[in-house]
């Protein structure tokens, strides 16, 4: 123990469970003297410490004090204890460390026997008390490791509330007694080695939440010119977040008040002229962080060899205190130091009104893990398929056009929409599940976002279908199947400019769907065997039906719809609740216009083809469903424009009475059947009429016309009546 | 101020309270904590609120992982608004009286209804059977 009244350095901040103002005075009290004795000389008495702690190697120095087991203890003891600390050896600093339980964390008690410690080299014994000494001495425990200042960080992040910590803060940041180093410290190398190590070049910003211990390492004091400025409370945050990189959002401030570290004075410079407190040098934040901040983290960098420069810690710590209060830089009287932080208390005390209250459990999700997830989302975004995001395309497309109007209309200067710069990912296009090393045994298993894992080659075999017994199960899934392969048919179709082989490539696929889809048309097999019939019966097979059939030979289209027409019925019945006919509805009506004469008066036979079940025939029926009557009149309007074209229209023999047939049918349906269970059709073909015209009396057609709530005939066609 | 101009992101929600609604129809409120790219949301301090009529009641729930898909809408709560609002907070035991009452009502209406369509002769599947392939 050092005896002999060596003055002591009233360590650095300290987290006290109370800080009741007893204690508070008591510690300016100290500081008062401190700073008397230092600035002038005074001899000191030392205190007599707690003879509970261990004896001290004399020569160890005082002025290292260490931070540590101040917070069980009352304000006055620290000096003294903060010397016996700094003296004892090591491992029992390490003891002691441990001994702060969960303050610490336990990175914290490692890596504090890691640290080195230099060995004291001067002896204690030196009369002059104002000698700062023992820079060889066993650095403070904060200034080696600013895992203490995190440790002090999470214990304050943990007393959520406390802001007897804050008002600790004036007392610690009292006058440092001897902000200079005196010179026969600068003749020690590691010092001035420490001193001289340049500026920290990390930025310290967004870390504010976090490590302060990261920032704590990497910043160094400046020799020259001990700039350590301060921020004042408010332009704080606007500094900060004007740095931020755009990649990170702003997380919620927590100015989470805690005593910065009382720095041994040693590291600055005689030729420090500033003793004045400036913001601090905020260093803009990297584009990319690769640092998380991690509040509680213990982040062990390399060491400084001596003393580590913990001063610099101290600017952003007191940043983040809103302190503008300079720190030893200063040398100002205790008192004067009082009023300063008080008024700064008050403006902090104020502040809180706007400030909504600290939470505590922010800042769980690390900037490094935001980072992540937006470069997730943004890998998703690059995509060469403009299926994959809709409304990202969509939203494009729209701000591009409107952009282009306004460019066109305005005459200004064009304006690039804000493309979103995604980060380029090498998209792996083939995912090899299974990676097989040259000489190994055995598979490697490689995971990627797209499949997590897949240790082993085990390949699904089993047929679903077979699987399956539910009838409806099997041709949902079977739609699922199609419906992926027809959006790539789709997508093909897309990319307009088509070479031949491509062409070729893209109606095969559509022939593979339609195989796929074992059409038979006008089988007399049970309806609930017909798997077509089945996949029609889903919403969404008749999507897949509808978006297919463009792209399908007109054989194979024709096909489609004689299928249709022969199942209509069922069809129709089947429908009721889904509604969902009239989806094929344009497709079909395509097709139809498309179709011979002969071919459509076969699809036309389907619909007066007599029912087995029903007593009505299925034109009768199509007349009081939507779809139905849309196809009919589509199929009878196709027939007419036929028929009144100068097209020769290669009938075959019987085609016409079939024809005509097939007119007088529908005709007397519709007059038959009541105006209420009419249903109205989807598109009603003007030529209608003129082809009732051309078979039938001129009362019928006024009967007609007044049924189907046509535009009435002009007068030429009237006259043909 | 959105970085990435066209697209939605819940980063900016991080450690904003947030009302979110679940696809089984609960209702939960908390603290978003934590995302990921499925919208898998950690929820911090939640509290499920049920709500019956005019009356609503709170449980505290502690934290939540929600899976992303069974999240059907999530919103942030504005503190200061959070308080005035024309409905009336009960204790837990009152509002889960008030919510078996309320299903049981549901359940009786429903019954009664399909009754009467069986009796004429038709049979609406009910929307919840869809949901089971």
């Amino acid at each position: 123990m050092a005896e002999g009244g060596e003055p002591v350095i009233i360590e650095d901040y300290l987290l006290l469970e109370d800080a009741p103002l007893l204690e508070e005075m008591a510690e300016e009290d100290e500081e008062l003297d401190l700073y008397n004795e230092m600035t002038f000389g005074i001899e000191q008495d030392c205190t007599e410490e707690d003879t509970s702690k261990p004896p001290m190697p004399p020569e160890m120095s005082p002025e290292l004090a260490k931070a540590v087991a101040e917070e069980t203890e009352a304000g006055e003891d620290l000096g003294p204890e903060a010397a016996e600390e700094l003296e004892e050896p090591q491992e029992e600093g390490a003891m002691e460390m441990e001994q702060l339980g969960s303050e610490l964390e336990e990175e914290l008690g490692t890596e504090d026997q890691e640290e080195d410690q230099e060995p004291c080299e001067e002896p204690n014994d030196l009369g002059d008390p104002a000698v700062m000494r023992a820079v060889q001495s066993k650095p403070t425990l904060e200034s080696q490791d600013s895992a203490v200042l995190d440790s002090r960080i999470g214990a304050c992040w943990a007393d959520f509330g406390k802001e007897d910590v804050l008002a600790m803060d004036p007392t610690v940041w009292g006058s440092w007694p001897g902000s200079i180093p005196p010179p026969h410290v600068l003749e020690d190398k590691a010092i001035v080695q420490v001193l001289e190590r340049p500026p920290p070049s990390t930025s310290v910003a967004l870390d504010f939440l976090g490590s302060p211990v990261q920032r704590g390492y990497r910043g160094s004091p400046r020799l020259k010119r001990p700039d350590i400025r301060l921020v004042p409370p408010k332009s704080f945050p606007q500094r900060f977040l004007r740095q931020q990189s755009p990649l990170v959002p702003r997380s919620p401030c927590s100015p989470r008040p805690f005593a910065p570290p009382r720095r041994p004075p040693l590291l600055f410079t005689s030729n420090q002229t500033t003793g004045y407190a400036s913001p601090t040098r905020f260093q803009p934040m990297p584009p990319n962080i690769s640092r998380p901040p991690r509040p509680l983290a213990m982040h062990f960098g390399p060491m400084s060899p001596s003393l580590d420069p913990a001063l610099f810690f101290s600017p952003s710590a007191s940043g983040q205190l809103n302190l503008s209060v300079p720190s030893h830089l200063t040398q100002l009287h205790p008192q004067h130091q009082r009023i300063l932080t008080q008024r700064q208390q008050q403006s902090i005390s104020s502040k809180k009104l706007w400030s909504p209250k600290v939470d505590p459990y922010a800042g769980l999700m690390t900037s490094k893990e935001k980072d992540w997830v937006i470069k997730v989302e943004m890998i998703q975004l690059q995509s060469e398929n403009t299926d994959d995001d809709y409304y990202y395309q969509t939203y494009y497309h729209r701000l591009e056009h409107k952009q282009a109007e306004e460019e066109l209309l305005g005459g200004r200067n064009k304006q690039e929409p804000p493309k979103l710069v995604t980060p380029f990912i090498q998209k792996v296009e083939t995912y090899n599940s299974v990676v097989r090393i040259a000489g190994s045994l055995g598979q490697v298993a490689v995971s990627t976002c797209y499949s997590p894992r897949r240790a082993i080659d085990a390949v699904h075999h089993a047929l679903v279908e077979e699987a399956t017994g539910s009838h409806r199960l099997r041709a949902l899934h079977k739609i699922e199947k199609l419906f992926l392969q027809l959006l790539e048919v789709e997508e093909m179709q897309r990319k307009m400019s088509l070479a031949a082989e491509e062409q070729e490539q893209k109606s095969q696929d559509a022939e593979r769907i339609y195989q796929a889809l074992k059409i038979r048309a006008c089988s007399s097999e049970e309806e609930a065997e017909d798997e077509f019939l089945q996949l029609l019966c889903v919403q969404k097979g008749k999507k897949l039906t509808a978006r297919l059939l463009p792209h399908l030979s007109p054989e194979q289209a024709e096909k489609i719809l004689l299928t249709i027409t022969h199942h209509l019925p069922f069809l129709m019945k089947k429908d009721v609740l889904d509604e969902s006919l009239p989806l094929l509805y344009s497709p079909l009506n395509k097709v139809v216009g498309r179709m011979t004469f002969s071919k459509l008066i076969e699809v036309l036979q389907e619909m007066s083809r007599p029912l087995p079940e029903s007593p009505e025939l299925p034109v009768t029926m199509a007349l009081k469903n939507q779809f139905g009557i849309s196809l009919l009149y589509s199929l009878l309007s196709h027939g007419e424009r036929l028929l009144s074209s100068d097209m020769p229209l290669e009938p075959r023999s019987g085609d016409f009475e079939m024809w005509t047939d097939t007119v007088f049918l529908v005709a007397r349906e519709l007059s038959q059947v009541p105006k209420a269970s009419l249903v109205e059709p989807l598109f009603l073909p003007s030529n209608l009429l003129s082809l009732f015209c051309r078979y039938l009396d001129k009362q019928t057609v006024v009967h007609l016309e007044a049924k189907m709530e046509c535009s009435p005939l002009p007068s030429e066609a009237a006259m043909l009546c | 101020m959105n970085y990435m101009p066209g697209t939605a992101s819940l980063i900016q929600d991080i450690d904003k309270k947030h009302l979110v609604l679940l696809r089984d129809g609960r209702t939960l409120i908390g603290y978003l904590r934590s995302i990921d790219q499925f919208a898998n949301l950690v929820l911090h301090q939640t509290v499920e609120r049920i709500h019956v009529g005019k009356k609503y009641g709170d449980i505290p729930r502690g934290i939540f992982v929600v899976r992303g898909e069974n999240v059907v809408l999530l919103g942030e709560i504005d503190l200061e608004k959070e308080s005035d609002t024309p409905l009336q907070q009960v204790s837990i035991e009152e509002i889960l009286e008030e919510q078996r009452v309320e299903q049981q009502a549901k359940q009786e209406s429903e019954k009664l209804k399909v009754q009467a369509l069986k009796e004429r002769g038709l049979c609406v599947p009910r929307a919840d059977t869809l949901d089971e392939y």
